[in-house]
């Protein structure tokens, strides 16, 4: 039993995270959200993920990507969501994650090897629901209602994406509709694709709720009222403490679920669900209290803290919230224990 | 990261789960506290003739030397069993390994060996009416009197002083110092004197885990300090380090245990079905939630201990989560199981009174957030 990362992955998180301080400041990510149009992407960001292979980072190499799994892409959405960088890489992964594994050989062939490079892009998401990176997405997982999936080249006729203006301007979203006759359906196991995806997700906030509490704990550091910091009245540190709780309970969920994916796949979709559960909740209260932690400042513009708090809401709402996921896991387990009585 | 066990991992538990399923404690004495503790006493001698009793000590000591993830397992099959905790769990997890560190080799040839099968048990001397998180501000005193030290003071909050043979006691030994940290020594008490008197304290259960404890001239030789005059402290610190040890494991297994047995009762009453069920099952898969949490939170740290030899922020976050949850899942339970729940016979009825301890004994959840919020987070002393 290790729950250490490995050397190699540690050097990723450590990479990631310094590239992302220099290329994907709260400046530029203000940049990017305030524009006429937002999100503004950065072009040069873009192209630099794609020439480093983050896009392709758990895509088989046969098909261009680097072969790792599920652990050191979560690491890099860890990092993304830290930095709450704005760039399209979310969707353009889980599209991946989708047709790597519930495709044909023929989505594979088609599909992996520009996601994987990054020169195209993706998105996953459910059908009338808002799809994360859908607007400039060449091709789009579609879900349904009954468990299905549909693969979308959005060229086609019949495919409509529809720009959603959300409360989070460092991410473009949309909604997807298609025609009947439009698109192919993913025909292996779309439910663990969804779980991957997920998990994926859940990695992001783990980034996100980290990011929100170091924040919060500088700022409580710093700030002095009746000469002294805030952050020495229990009041303050004992919600910076829950901070931490949801926080970590979130990262041992996520790098859990994470290993599960690809070492232990027959526990997919419980680990899968344990991950967007802890993990939406902890994007959300972690990020909600940071702005109360941060007094009348946290609710200004100025601050950066809302960046991450719309981030989260979006991310939790995302291929299930906190009850769905939660409801999911508690029949699962009544079955579980059914089972094991008859 | 690998989160499967490996061989010898493995073959501990194996080794362990054969045992446990060919042993066991026997039906749990109802209503009689004394026939209860007997019924605990005579599971840690049966656990201690097999080696079980306490894997985690070296084995020139009786132990097997377990690892920490062994010792982990060690209580989750416990807990997966339903088996009891043996009856001194103090000596196993406090004094033993206080003593082995601390310890003469005088002292630890007396007083290990009655240890592990549980001919002597123990309890624990720190807490006082006046000092409970603050431990050092204890005023129980102890005064040389030729080769014996003379004790006066009380105790309070002391679990199984009823039943022990020995007392982890801190008084203060040097009433000058400005230091209050300093000052304090660690003796073994014999607790069979006529300057010990034991008194009960009935919970809001009804029974009495605990008890008060005064300490009227009571006499320690010499002979019975531990670490030396002066160092109580360090010692006591050495104690308290390992109050968590192992134990969290225990009682996450039993709080998936319970919330097992809410589930199937819930889903046998149809409660789970349909859309109308969707309301209480999202209030059970959040203690599903929790309850996973606690057991990868507890082996992260365990991995933390293993790689950089001190623990991480995980270790004093799992008995907070614990606390908590167990609390929301004895309420839960009269939620979901309506008032006969809250009868006298049910088994729910005690779980709910008993858990109300939880977030207080072994640190209250609120010195737990000073302890995160101080040495985990970096934040200023609080105020």
């Amino acid at each position: 039993m290790n729950f250490d990362f490995s050397d190699d992955q540690r050097e990723i998180k450590r990479t990631a995270r310094d590239l992302l301080a220099g290329r994907s400041s709260f400046e530029r990510v203000r940049a990017a959200a305030e524009a006429p149009a937002p999100p503004a992407y950065d072009p040069a960001l873009i192209s630099e993920l794609g020439e480093l292979g983050w896009p392709g980072i758990a895509v088989c190499e046969e098909h261009g990507g680097q072969g790792l799994g599920a652990v050191e892409l979560g690491i890099l959405l860890e990092e993304l969501g830290y930095a709450c960088a704005a760039t399209p890489f979310l969707g353009t992964v889980l599209a991946a994650l989708a047709i790597e594994h519930a495709g044909s050989s023929q989505q594979r062939e088609r599909w992996l090897p520009g996601l994987a490079s990054g020169e195209v892009r993706g998105a996953l998401g459910s059908a009338g629901a808002i799809v994360p990176d859908a607007p400039g997405a060449a091709v789009v997982v579609l879900l349904d209602d009954d468990g299905g999936a549909t693969v979308l080249d959005t060229a086609q006729d019949g495919v409509t994406v529809q720009t959603v203006a959300t409360i989070d301007p460092t991410r473009a979203s949309g909604r997807v509709s298609a025609r009947a006759d439009v698109g192919e359906e993913l025909p292996g196991d779309v439910a663990a694709a969804v779980g991957r995806a997920a998990i994926a997700v859940a990695g992001e906030l783990v980034g996100i709720s980290q990011r929100a509490l170091e924040m919060t704990l500088a700022y409580v550091k710093e700030r002095k009222q009746f000469d002294i910091p805030v952050g020495a009245f229990q009041a303050v540190s004992h919600r910076c403490a829950q901070m931490l709780l949801y926080t970590e309970s979130a990262r041992s969920a996520t790098y859990y679920a994470a290993w599960a994916a690809d070492a232990e796949p027959q526990r997919l979709a419980e680990a899968a669900a344990l991950a967007k559960a802890a993990a939406s909740e902890a994007g959300r209260e972690v990020t909600a209290s940071a702005i109360q932690a941060h007094g009348g400042i946290g609710f200004t513009w100025e601050a950066d803290v809302h960046w991450l708090y719309k981030r989260a809401q979006l991310d939790a709402a995302f291929l299930g919230g906190t009850g769905t996921h939660r409801a999911t896991l508690a029949r699962l387990v009544s079955t579980r224990l059914h089972t094991m009585d008859a | 990261m690998d989160l499967t066990f490996n061989d010898e991992e493995a073959a501990f538990r194996d080794e362990l789960r054969a045992w446990l399923g060919a042993n066991d404690a026997g039906p749990e004495p109802q209503g009689d506290e004394d026939a209860h503790y007997r019924w605990r006493r005579d599971w840690q001698r049966q656990l201690a003739d097999a080696r079980w009793a306490g894997v985690h000590w070296p084995s020139e000591f009786g132990g097997r030397s377990a690892t920490l993830t062994q010792s982990a397992i060690f209580f989750e099959e416990l807990g997966r069993s339903r088996a009891p905790l043996p009856a001194d769990v103090l000596g196993l997890l406090l004094a033993g390994p206080t003593l082995m560190v601390w310890g003469t080799d005088a002292q630890k040839e007396r007083l290990l060996p009655t240890i592990l099968n549980a001919e002597e048990p123990w309890c624990q001397g720190f807490s006082e009416p006046d000092a409970g998180s603050d431990l050092a501000a204890l005023k129980t005193r102890a005064v040389r009197d030729g080769d014996d030290w003379v004790v006066t003071g009380q105790k309070v909050w002391t679990s199984g002083a009823q039943f022990a043979k020995w007392c982890m006691l801190v008084a203060r030994t040097d009433f000058e110092t400005p230091k209050k940290h300093q000052g304090l020594t660690y003796f073994v008490l014999d607790m069979d004197q006529p300057g010990v008197i034991v008194r009960p304290l009935r919970q809001i259960t009804g029974e009495a885990e605990f008890n008060e404890l005064f300490l009227q001239e009571a006499r320690i030789p010499d002979d019975a300090v531990v670490g030396g005059v002066g160092n109580g402290w360090k010692v006591a610190m050495t104690t308290l380090m390992n109050e968590r040890s192992g134990l969290a494991f225990f009682l996450q297994v039993r709080l998936r245990n319970q919330l097992d047995k809410l589930i199937e009762e819930v889903a046998a009453r149809g409660m789970l079905d349909g859309a109308g069920g969707n309301a209480i099952a999202q209030k059970l898969g959040d203690l599903h939630v929790k309850a996973e949490v606690i057991r990868l939170t507890a082996y992260r740290g365990l991995t933390a201990i293993e790689r950089y030899g001190q623990p991480g922020p995980e270790g004093s976050l799992t008995k907070w989560m614990w606390s908590q949850a167990n609390q929301e899942l004895t309420q839960l339970a009269v939620d979901l199981l309506g008032d006969e729940a809250l009868t006298a016979d049910s088994p729910w009825s005690y779980e709910l009174l008993r858990a109300r301890g939880n977030s207080i004994e072994g640190g209250t959840t609120e010195v737990l957030k000073n302890i995160v919020a101080e040495r985990v987070l970096g934040l200023p002393r609080m105020r």
